[in-house]
């Protein structure tokens, strides 16, 4: 199993993890399951979550922040919400510092991501997580928990940029022009959402629980199964 | 661990409430607790009988607010709050609330709610219930300390009085004058005063007349002159100037001489020309000199709002200048005339009629014959004497009246007697469409020439409006016809029936309604006072309206009133010429919110009016 890899069966795969895993945080994690995903999406908890990193490779790459916070159909918690900073080992890439404004000062006194990462797992354990784009944020995070703890972390996402592709979708025969961006900000503004600076990576994260909420409304039924619309 | 929500709280302190509470760090904690909440249009934020636990703040989008009944009650947008009314009733809420777009809304618990509105005293002046305290507590923290309005009279003067006995001659009174180096002296009996002596009276009546010096004083003062209270507002002291024509006022304190001020200490107080500008009008010798005095009243009209002036002193002035010179023309045209040959009176309507001029008004006015009138002798006079001063009054910038209601018109210039008749069947056999043209007659002021003939039809007018319910319905109808919007939306102004326009009428559809409203009160009341303030007191004390109500539409009226001349500032500053025409992008969030408020006053009151002189129709 890697991001390439998913498995078909996310319940069972959860609980053979949680069998293998040697590291505890793991294990918990694994052992929460994914309860989520056999419920009703309106029953489901949710969370939303957002990495920034120095840059596009997994491999090399380094997460320096990570944004997250609860939510379901109703409402987005925001005392819920959670935020870390983290020191890369590499150097930060002016390209990257430009991006989401985090400077050299502000991390140099950062924790490493491994002081804090079973925080993160805790805080997503037993929801299903909600993000923008899971072909980025998925391996970087699976690059991560190898990192730190030797074994793999995989989990279902529901993604808003898949979900956001599917919705303005058209045949090939229909496309006109330019396709339309399936940017945050971009997806953003065709449900009236407010525009919010980008690239902090907690306020990306309710801002990707804003436009998962208007999504529904507009795309999806509340009362079919979360496992409908997973990846 | 430090949570990023500056984004939010940036957001939220941009837009009332929360901006006054920008600097307390406990906003911050708040702000951790909000849930957000995205709603499609035509979802509930507040759905019918549901209870509200939440203050809503609406970060995009839009939301209807209606009453039980589904009637629309306003529209909000982006920043604006709403779930108040019900957090203070214990969630218990009488409207609902609507998305009208698809909208992001913050909700804020009510714990937070409370504790802000027990704890800072904006916020719960923001979230006041009643839109009449609401409103009073926005007008009262708009005056300055500092204005010519609002600071009193004694804060001008400048040393004690320069006084001296009635009994002491002429040339003892110039010598303390030269002595002291004051241009007035202050002639007191007693310690009270009882006169006052000017450079110019020493002028004008000694010298030119060759008067010995060892007359007494009390021979050529100007005897119980007119004076303004220490404690009163320093605009009253310019009003009672302007309304005379001195440039000397004494101040008393429990009836004694306390000071004098002058009209360069309100010069000196960055007040303005307006002091000076009706002296000047009784100046001119001829109708180009008065033409180039109305080419600088729109910079005195801006010098009054800049001086902070109220509506009510504005009012007032702009109908003392307008006066000053409908009487200059007057005289002038008797000069070139000659004089009448029977008297007459010069009236004023309407606006002018009530003191509540502003800039660039119609000119209304009428004129009253005396009885002796006979056409044959005397009807070529009084048409050259009233085409005379209204052509002319068009040219010094009252523009002719579109409705014709103009001296010059010979249905509007009649005996005393036909005037009586006229009026007797407007109010004996009223038809609400006729009335409709004419209300304006019911504010009739006489301004010019024998003011017993205005006085004699006011009082006639006054006893036959009293008890005719049947007029008093129809006028009440007529009042009700033009009503105010309901507030506004993004830029557009609102109307009860969710219309949305991009500019209304501030005269039609805010003052006026007042204006109407408050003279069908009046009239019942068979009060004598033409301007609206006072009829209101006049209502207030005849306990026509509910308590406080007549105080209600005072700050209504002075808030629209308020706007309407800033508007007007602005127009003339941008180079247009000033109207009655307000586009509601340009009203300040603090303008918006309590014209709202002061439109359902209004709104309510005309709702009374029905109830009060009902009829058929």
């Amino acid at each position: 199993m890697n991001p390439k890899q998913l498995p078909d069966n996310w319940q069972e795969a959860f609980a053979k993890l949680a069998e293998e895993c040697q590291s505890p945080a793991l294990k918990r994690f694994y052992g929460a399951g994914v309860p989520g995903l056999d419920k009703p999406l309106e029953e489901t908890p949710l969370v939303s979550l957002d990495i920034e990193t120095t840059g596009l490779d997994p491999n090399k790459d380094d997460i320096v922040s990570i944004g997250l916070v609860d939510f379901n159909l109703e409402g987005i918690r925001l005392n819920s919400a959670c935020y870390w900073l983290a020191k890369p080992h590499g150097p930060l890439t002016h390209e990257s510092v430009a991006i989401h404004e985090i400077t050299h000062s502000e991390i140099q006194d950062a924790p490493r991501l491994s002081s804090f990462l079973d925080e993160v797992l805790d805080a997503i354990a037993g929801k299903i997580v909600v993000i923008h784009c899971a072909a980025i944020e998925r391996p970087f995070l699976y690059e991560a928990a190898m990192k730190h703890y030797g074994e793999p972390l995989l989990f279902p996402m529901l993604d808003t940029m898949a979900i956001e592709a599917n919705a303005i979708h058209k045949p090939w025969w229909q496309r006109f022009g330019r396709q339309p961006s399936l940017r945050l900000d971009a997806c953003r503004q065709r449900y009236n959402l407010p525009r919010y600076r980008a690239h902090q990576a907690l306020m990306d994260a309710v801002s990707c629980a804003e436009l998962f909420q208007a999504q529904v409304s507009h795309h999806l039924n509340k009362e079919h199964l979360t496992s409908e619309y997973d990846v | 661990m430090d949570v990023e929500l500056s984004e939010i709280l940036d957001t939220l302190c941009e837009y009332a409430p929360f901006i006054d509470l920008k600097d307390e760090p406990i906003l911050q904690d708040m702000v951790k607790d909000i849930e957000i909440t995205y709603l499609r249009a035509g979802e509930w934020a507040i759905a019918p009988e549901a209870r509200n636990q939440t203050l809503f703040f609406i970060r995009s989008g839009a939301i209807e607010a209606k009453n039980k009944n589904g009637k629309l009650l306003r529209r909000m947008h982006e920043g604006d709050v709403f779930g108040s009314s019900s957090l203070l009733r214990g969630g218990r809420s009488s409207h609902t609330m609507m998305a009208l777009e698809d909208s992001l809304l913050y909700r804020i618990p009510a714990r937070w709610f409370i504790q802000f509105y027990s704890e800072f005293d904006s916020f719960s002046d923001f979230f006041e219930l009643s839109r009449e305290v609401r409103l009073k507590t926005a007008m009262d923290n708009q005056s300055s300390d500092l204005s010519l309005m609002t600071c009193p009279v004694h804060s001008l003067l400048r040393r004690p009085p320069i006084t001296a006995s009635h009994d002491v001659d002429i040339k003892t009174a110039a010598n303390i004058m030269s002595n002291e180096r004051v241009s007035s002296l202050l002639i007191t009996e007693n310690n009270s005063l009882v006169g006052i002596l000017t450079d110019r009276d020493l002028r004008n009546r000694v010298v030119a007349k060759g008067l010995p010096l060892d007359v007494r004083v009390d021979m050529i003062m100007t005897q119980n002159p007119v004076t303004v209270d220490a404690g009163d507002f320093a605009s009253e002291a310019v009003l009672k100037m302007m309304a005379t024509n001195i440039h000397h006022l004494p101040v008393v304190k429990n009836g004694r001489p306390f000071g004098v001020i002058s009209t360069g200490d309100l010069v000196q107080r960055e007040s303005h020309g307006s002091v000076y500008v009706i002296s000047d009008i009784f100046k001119q010798e001829d109708v180009e000199g008065l033409v180039a005095i109305s080419q600088k009243m729109d910079h005195i009209f801006t010098q009054l709002v800049n001086a902070d002036a109220n509506t009510q002193m504005i009012g007032n002035a702009m109908s003392h200048i307008g006066v000053a010179f409908v009487k200059r023309l007057l005289q002038l045209a008797e000069r070139e005339l000659g004089p009448p040959p029977i008297p007459y009176c010069f009236l004023a309507l309407g606006s002018q009629a009530r003191e509540e001029q502003t800039i660039s008004t119609d000119q209304d006015n009428a004129l009253i014959l005396h009885d002796r009138y006979d056409k044959a002798l005397h009807g070529d006079y009084f048409r050259e004497l009233s085409d005379y001063v209204c052509k002319n009054l068009d040219r010094c910038g009252y523009p002719l009246c579109t409705g014709d209601i103009m001296a010059m018109n010979p249905r509007w210039r009649i005996p005393l007697s036909e005037w009586k008749k006229t009026f007797a069947e407007w109010i004996e056999k009223p038809k609400a469409e006729a009335l409709l043209h004419v209300s304006i007659f019911f504010d009739l002021r006489g301004i010019y020439g024998d003011k017993t003939l205005a006085r004699q039809l006011n009082s006639y007018i006054r006893e036959l409006a009293k008890e005719n319910k049947g007029f008093l319905s129809a006028l009440a109808r007529n009042a009700n016809q033009r009503t105010p919007p309901l507030g506004f939306f993004r830029q557009f102004v609102l109307d009860g029936e969710g219309k949305q326009s991009r500019t209304f009428n501030l005269k039609s559809r805010g003052i006026a309604p007042i204006a109407d409203l408050v003279r069908v009160h009046a009239l019942a009341l068979g009060s004598n006072k033409l301007n609206t303030f006072e009829r209101l007191e006049d209502i207030e004390e005849a306990g026509i309206m509910p308590d406080g109500r007549a105080r209600d539409l005072i700050l209504a009226l002075e808030m629209i009133g308020m706007v309407r001349i800033k508007n007007q500032k602005n127009q003339i500053e941008e180079d247009e010429s000033p109207n009655n025409n307000v586009n509601p992008e340009t009203l300040s969030e603090f303008e918006r919110r309590h014209l709202r408020d002061a439109f359902n006053i209004v709104s309510r009151q005309q709702e009374f009016l029905k109830y009060r002189y009902p009829g058929k129709g």
